[in-house]
């Protein structure tokens, strides 16, 4: 199949280097701490942020840090021929894992010991890269719960089909069964936080594409900021400063 | 959950004696309603609700399937309702499960009538394609977004706002099947048929908190509740569904009051409702 036509554009009309369109909306849960709605192009996920509060159950509270969980849901609804998962199968558990891994590789734990942070994320529409939106929707959500973070953590992927290198892919270039390379970064201290790849690929094509991965998790940071900034400015204005 | 002091229940139980609510409003009034349609692309109707604090998505997937053996002539509605731990970390894991399936059945009780499928909202003649042999499947999904009480009236309502944002696609029966064979059908990509939600119930939730009953109650005053009527009531005034929560007993004549009640409170919700799900159907064909 032909992923990127003669003109250079993609099934969805991007050039390879393109991301889909970001939307990110803060508050989102009321009743939440903090909360966040993120969306890439077609996939779109919600967030919300509890805590840092007592340690729910006792056995697991950690006495110099805090405990951090994660818990990743799709809505029956988000993907295209509806089917009714069972919770916790083992690909939500996984995600679960990532995410809360990557989190917690920001979040400052040493300041809040004996507590407990519960973050919750739910795929309302799934069209490849469910995993990055998730941990974007959380940062912002974080953001919003003033939990104190090293720096931002933003996660975006990239694919190679039909030998060229594509930001950013769709459920549909998703299951081509080229490699999808899911990356998350600290992007002030630039470091790399997660780092995902399925399927084979040459070392220096993987440099190439872990690159453009990269420089996606960069833009997206940058309009996380953004967003991050109106939505402080906004609470400024309304608190009348 | 929602862990209140003696004072606050006081001031809580206190204020709906005196008709007075802590958010300000009367014991017959609710909440601000927003309706939103077609929310999610890859369904054929969605819609979301806001009440207050409270917020909920459904949405509406067709497909087509055989039709019950004992009903050929009906097609076939189930409704699941999901609590998403984003609205309330208690519903983290299987913990959100009790109350999910205690929604989807009290929607379902509600909708969709009795076992023969007489007296559902939804004409489910309507959803046969060929008589026995082809029929659409509707699968109503809700989900549970931010939850502040009176779950089960925002879930009805966005049902009601979600079927009237979908459509069906027309089907061509291709003529000539006979017997027992199953006929091809040709779905049409640009013919849609709407579905005639007018006799679509609403839920009215009664909410008995000390001697009076309140209307769309916050999750704080639900913790107050003793026992709370959802009553289903079509625009006609006709009763499609009841069911009682909550431990406590109700003498008789307090719940026929409560009906009575909840019939003339259906009335002013249904017009609202009705608005706001043609504002946002204008809206989005705006977009």
């Amino acid at each position: 199949m032909e992923f990127v036509n003669p003109e250079g554009l993609r099934l969805d009309g991007r050039r390879p280097l393109e991301m889909r369109q970001l939307r990110a909306q803060i508050g989102a849960v009321a009743k939440a701490d903090g909360s966040a709605v993120f969306e890439m192009g077609n996939t779109k996920v919600i967030a919300a942020v509890y805590g840092p509060r007592e340690v729910q159950n006792r056995s697991q509270q950690i006495n110099d840090q805090a405990l951090v969980r994660c818990e990743y849901s799709m809505a029956n609804f988000s993907t295209g021929d509806r089917r009714r998962k069972p919770k916790g199968d083992r690909r939500s558990t996984e995600i679960s894992l990532v995410i809360r891994q990557t989190m917690e590789a920001c979040i400052l734990t040493h300041l809040m010991p004996r507590s407990q942070i519960d973050i919750y994320v739910q795929v309302l529409q799934a069209d490849g890269g469910t995993r990055s939106a998730c941990i974007n929707a959380a940062t912002l959500a974080l953001a919003d719960a003033g939990i104190p973070m090293r720096d931002l953590v933003t996660s975006c992927s990239a694919g190679f089909l039909n030998s060229t290198p594509l930001l950013d892919l769709n459920y549909v270039e998703d299951s081509a069964g080229g490699p999808d390379v899911t990356v998350g970064i600290l992007p002030k201290l630039d470091k790399v936080t997660l780092l995902q790849m399925d399927a084979k690929l040459p070392i220096d094509t993987f440099e190439n594409v872990m690159q453009l991965a990269v420089e996606g998790c960069k833009a997206i940071a940058n309009y996380i900021r953004e967003v991050l900034l109106e939505n402080t400015k906004q609470l400024e204005y309304r608190r009348g400063l | 959950m929602v862990g209140l002091s003696l004072g606050e229940k006081h001031f809580i139980q206190g204020g709906i004696d005196q008709n007075l609510r802590s958010d300000g409003r009367k014991r017959d009034t609710y909440r601000p309603i927003s309706v939103e349609t077609g929310v999610i692309p890859q369904a054929n109707g969605s819609a979301r609700i806001r009440i207050g604090a409270t917020e909920v998505i459904a949405s509406v997937k067709a497909e087509l399937g055989r039709p019950n053996a004992l009903q050929p002539d009906k097609g076939k509605v189930s409704i699941f309702v999901d609590c998403s731990p984003v609205a309330e970390p208690m519903f983290e894991g299987r913990g959100g499960e009790e109350l999910s399936t205690e929604l989807s059945v009290a929607l379902q009780r509600c909708l969709l009538g009795g076992k023969s499928g007489a007296g559902a909202g939804i004409d489910l003649s309507s959803l046969i394609v060929a008589e026995g042999k082809i029929c659409w499947d509707l699968y109503i999904d809700g989900l549970v977004i931010s939850s502040d009480g009176n779950l089960l009236d925002a879930l009805g309502a966005a049902i009601k706002a979600a079927l009237s944002n979908t459509g069906i696609p027309r089907v061509q029966v291709a003529a000539g099947a006979s017997g027992d064979e199953q006929p091809e059908v040709d779905i049409s990509d640009e013919e849609f048929m709407q579905f005639d939600t007018s006799g679509i119930p609403v839920i009215v939730t009664l909410t008995k908190v000390g001697r009076h009953y309140i209307v769309d109650a916050t999750s704080e005053e639900e913790s107050q509740m003793s026992s709370a009527v959802s009553v289903s009531i079509n625009r006609k005034g006709h009763i499609c569904g009841l069911s009682k929560r909550g431990s406590a007993g109700l003498d008789p004549s307090v719940i026929s009051d409560m009906i009575s009640v909840a019939r003339h409170i259906s009335e002013q919700l249904i017009n609202k409702l009705d608005s706001e799900i043609s504002a946002a159907e204008a809206d989005e064909d705006e977009m």
